[in-house]
């Protein structure tokens, strides 16, 4: 039950943060890929570098397994950036969208779906492509 | 309705929400793991219906290891090892209580699923606080002016949903995994992807805007 409530709370302060710093705006996030959006690059350098400063502080003495490099990191990154250019939305955004209004966005969700469920449909036929599953390291 | 939070705040709103999810729920945040919980939702039964036998009784837990163990080093090297140890202990030693579930960390797919509806109503929140909730058929004019509005754009956006959710599965990890969780706690993987994804955005959206 308590795991309910923080999955809750954060996903609740991630949408709402998301929604309110102009990620969720196509023409915001368009005009930060042709790099003429200082203050939203600002946003992601800005949680970046706070993170780095409290990962450091949290992981003290602790080891954390890091992300594995497969083969499939740099392909699917740059497959996820071309989709990401075309729909305005990662993973978290197209939700975000949605609850904003913007119906257009289920088209994206659907596809999502669509894709995660192809990729580990292809996984469980082939665990060579098998490349984890993201928070579960 | 296009008034933002000053770029510090929403980011360090972010780095809060990144670390407080961390140390609440002891693993790191990743939205499109929690995309993939969802869509293996039938894996959660089969786990649970292979450990429903080990929660009912843990002691078939310990039979199971010393059945495996017999089988590995057979049976007389296991009796002498354990009168070798309560010889040398003097008293039954008690054997430590093992955990009865193949995956304590994990939570159960429902939480996910919970997780990216409460996404939804963070967009619901935010446009009401940014001056109101409007129902748009499009993603705004911008869009509309570079992929139109006609069946071609629809199919535009599922194809593009297709490539996010496909490529993220594939790369391990999307914004919130690679590039706020991964990328901060320096793991290369993370970096390499982050730029990958970056990158290629920006190449896309610099040939659609300048060539296109």
């Amino acid at each position: 039950m308590r795991n309910y409530f923080y999955y809750g709370l954060f996903g609740l302060a991630l949408g709402t943060t998301l929604s309110m710093s102009g990620f969720t705006d196509y023409a915001q996030i368009h005009s930060l890929f042709i790099l003429q959006n200082i203050p939203l690059f600002l946003v992601f350098a800005t949680a970046l570098g706070l993170n780095m400063i409290g990962f450091m502080i949290i992981l003290r003495n602790k080891k954390l397994p890091k992300k594995k490099f497969t083969k499939g990191t740099i392909t699917g990154s740059m497959l996820f950036g071309i989709g990401w250019a075309l729909t305005g939305a990662c993973p978290s955004i197209a939700l975000v969208q949605l609850g904003e209004g913007k119906i257009a966005a289920v088209l994206t969700i659907v596809g999502i779906l669509a894709g995660v469920w192809i990729y580990r449909r292809s996984t469980t036929k082939s665990l060579q492509f098998d490349t984890g599953i993201c928070g579960e390291e | 309705m296009d008034i933002y939070l000053p770029w510090w705040a929403a980011g360090a709103a972010l780095s809060f929400i990144t670390l407080g999810f961390y140390i609440t729920l002891h693993r790191p945040l990743g939205v499109s793991g929690s995309w993939a919980r969802i869509v293996l939702w039938k894996n959660d039964r089969a786990i649970k219906q292979a450990e429903a036998p080990f929660q009912d009784n843990p002691k078939l837990f310990e039979d199971a290891l010393m059945a495996a163990t017999i089988e590995e080093f057979g049976e007389q090297k296991v009796l002498d090892f354990m009168n070798a140890r309560n010889k040398h202990t003097g008293t039954d030693v008690e054997t430590p209580t093992t955990t009865t579930s193949i995956s304590p960390n994990r939570s159960p797919w429902t939480a996910h699923l919970f997780f990216l509806i409460m996404l939804i109503a963070g967009g619901v929140l935010g446009a009401y606080l940014r001056g109101g909730l409007v129902i748009q058929t499009t993603l705004g004019e911008l869009h509309t002016s570079l992929f139109g509005t006609g069946i071609g754009s629809l199919m535009m956006l599922f194809f593009g949903g297709l490539m996010v959710g496909f490529g993220t599965q594939m790369a391990g990890g999307c914004t919130s995994g690679h590039g706020l969780s991964g990328f901060s706690r320096l793991a290369p993987a993370s970096i390499i992807a982050t730029f990958s994804f970056f990158g290629t955005a920006i190449a896309f959206s610099m040939a659609a805007h300048y060539l296109g």
